[in-house]
């Protein structure tokens, strides 16, 4: 096509939009309305998205060690004589050397931490596994500290008690945040299953929940967006429907003297797409002042900063909005004039 | 006009300009609007079709310019076999024709050069292409003083001679008109068929439809005359 042709032609789809301006007004209207809900749902999803992001975080899971020290806690007293008896075993010879216990009646099968180095070994080996974000060792006495600390205060003079008495009774454990609780049970699984790990503690729960409130914003999200550009795309097409209809005249002298398909369509797509980007543009201030006004309330009200900022997700909004716009307008168009020339386009009798 | 040769039966001055053989269009609904016509038009020829409402003229007009499409037979136009062209082809086709309508067909939010200069666009014609060819058009019609009107500033004959600069400015070969007069006062009558025959002098055929007797007897050109879908008459010098 000739530069002459797109210049006459680009022209021609502005001067529609102008000459059916009423329509093309309601049109962007509705589209703006479209983009700018579509935007709140992807602005909602995304802050809900950063606080349950925030919740993932603090949903730790304690996996507890085999702690050579834990495993003989409670026989404190009683270790020497236990050393003993294994001793005067062991000079008998009655056992393999396989099966022997240790002075400590832990046998070499049994797999336990016996050092940080160990324990910071296993901690490595857990953060290899593909779920999981990150692991951190923490010493038995980090984990008595920290239990004390979470305790009230007679609950906490117990465990210093113990202490005094019977020695630490926390083993050593790693703490691990993962990357998806939609795979949570089949990541504790995974490290249930791993030498040197004894019990683990989780809130499976609060991950179902979490998976389950990702799942449903995603879901939700999906349906607005899907609804929301079908409606648009309908909009748009009605308005070139409208447009084609008063250009019945024209587009019948067109055929007549020679006009290919390409070239009675492009006017009416400019026309759809300048409806559309017209309309991005609109949405996309729109929804910054309305968010604007809305976060600073909220941020005022609720005393918190965990909030998604516009500026992080303007472009990403920008590309979305100019997307559907052109989207609707190319797609509307294409079909309504297709339509029309295969069906009714007649040059003699078209009007 | 390359592009448009291309597919072409490589036409000459000796091939007729149109030429239907044994040609019958039956419309879904039953209706046999045209059956078993046999025609043969040179180029340079000025020729009018006549016939009562519902003898096929529209249908005859609508084949030629592959509107509808023939059942059986076969028709050559400018060079094109209609029968076998593709749907794509057919813009190219109507570009080597200009065509009249009864109700002028002037878009009335354009001046009169534009509506003009609209028919140059839509070939992709250059601006200073436009802007020379479509004032040559307009004096050749008479209304080179009238660029800047609106249509509905002008008379019923000065809007078919508006109508008539439209369907000459692309040069074409073949110049079709359905019923140009049909809308206008006598004299106006005159006055248009006496462009065309002048257009016609220059070397272009002109295939006109009308319902005015007196203008085919005062016009002496060859006259086809059609009755229910049949070719009854086919005289020279405008005589039916």
């Amino acid at each position: 096509m000739k530069i002459s042709s797109i210049k006459y032609l680009t022209g021609e789809g502005v001067k529609n939009a102008w000459v059916n301006r009423l329509m093309t007004l309601a049109s962007i209207g509705v589209l703006v309305a479209c983009m700018v809900i579509i935007g709140l749902a992807i602005l909602i999803s995304e802050n809900v998205n950063k606080a349950v992001g925030k919740l993932e975080q603090q949903n730790v899971v304690m996996a507890y060690m085999k702690d050579y020290n834990w495993a003989l806690y409670g026989e404190k007293d009683t270790s020497s004589d236990a050393a003993s008896a294994d001793t005067d075993t062991a000079q008998e010879g009655e056992a393999s050397p396989e099966e022997t216990a240790d002075a400590n009646g832990i046998k070499p099968g049994d797999y336990v931490i016996h050092n940080d180095e160990e324990a910071q070994a296993l901690c490595d080996k857990i953060a290899k596994l593909s779920n999981v974000a990150s692991v951190t060792y923490v010493t038995s006495e980090e984990g008595l500290e920290s239990v004390k600390e979470s305790m009230l205060e007679g609950q906490e003079s117990y465990f210093t008690f113990l202490d005094e008495e019977y020695g630490n009774p926390m083993s050593g454990a790693a703490k691990i945040t993962m990357k998806d609780m939609s795979k949570f049970d089949e990541t504790v699984e995974q490290i249930k299953q791993m030498d040197g790990i004894d019990v683990i503690q989780s809130q499976n729960d609060l991950a179902d929940k979490i998976t389950a409130i990702k799942r449903g914003i995603g879901i939700a999200g999906f349906w607005i967006i899907a609804i929301l550009m079908v409606i648009s795309l309908v909009i748009v097409s009605n308005t070139i429907r409208v447009t084609m209809y008063n250009r019945k005249l024209e587009i019948s002298i067109m055929k007549a003297v020679g006009a290919t398909d390409s070239f009675v369509r492009i006017p009416f797509v400019v026309e759809g797409v300048l409806i559309g980007v017209i309309s991005a543009l609109l949405a996309e201030g729109l929804l910054y002042f309305c968010y604007r006004v809305a976060t600073e309330t909220i941020i005022t009200t609720l005393n918190t900063t965990d909030i998604v900022h516009y500026g992080d997700v303007a472009l990403l909004l920008l590309l979305i909005f100019i997307g559907i716009g052109v989207f609707a307008g190319v797609l509307g168009s294409v079909i309504m004039i297709s339509k029309y020339l295969r069906r009714e386009g007649s040059e003699f009798a078209a009007i | 006009m390359a592009e448009v040769f291309t597919e072409r039966e490589n036409p000459s001055s000796a091939a007729p300009i149109i030429e239907f053989r044994g040609v019958s269009k039956t419309y879904p609904t039953g209706t046999h609007a045209i059956e078993d016509i046999n025609i043969r038009i040179t180029a340079g020829e000025f020729v009018f079709v006549v016939g009562s409402s519902g003898a096929g003229k529209s249908t005859f007009m609508k084949l030629i310019m592959r509107e509808e499409k023939a059942n059986t037979g076969i028709i050559t136009v400018n060079g094109f076999n209609l029968t076998s062209m593709p749907r794509r082809q057919v813009p190219m086709l109507r570009r080597t024709m200009g065509i009249v309508f009864q109700d002028f067909r002037l878009i009335p939010t354009m001046n009169v050069f534009q509506n003009v200069a609209f028919a140059m666009h839509v070939v992709g014609a250059s601006d200073r292409d436009v802007r020379r060819e479509v004032s040559k058009a307009l004096s050749k019609v008479g209304l080179g003083n009238k660029a800047r009107s609106m249509p509905a500033q002008l008379s019923g004959g000065e809007q078919q001679r508006v109508g008539l600069a439209r369907a000459l400015v692309n040069s074409p070969d073949l110049i079709i008109a359905d019923e140009p007069t049909g809308n206008v006062d006598p004299n106006m009558s005159y006055e248009i068929v006496s462009l065309l025959t002048e257009i016609n002098k220059r070397g272009t055929t002109v295939l006109m439809v009308t319902h005015d007797h007196n203008l085919v007897r005062d016009f002496q050109h060859r006259v086809i005359m059609l009755e229910r879908g049949r070719i009854v008459a086919d005289n020279a010098g405008g005589s039916f």
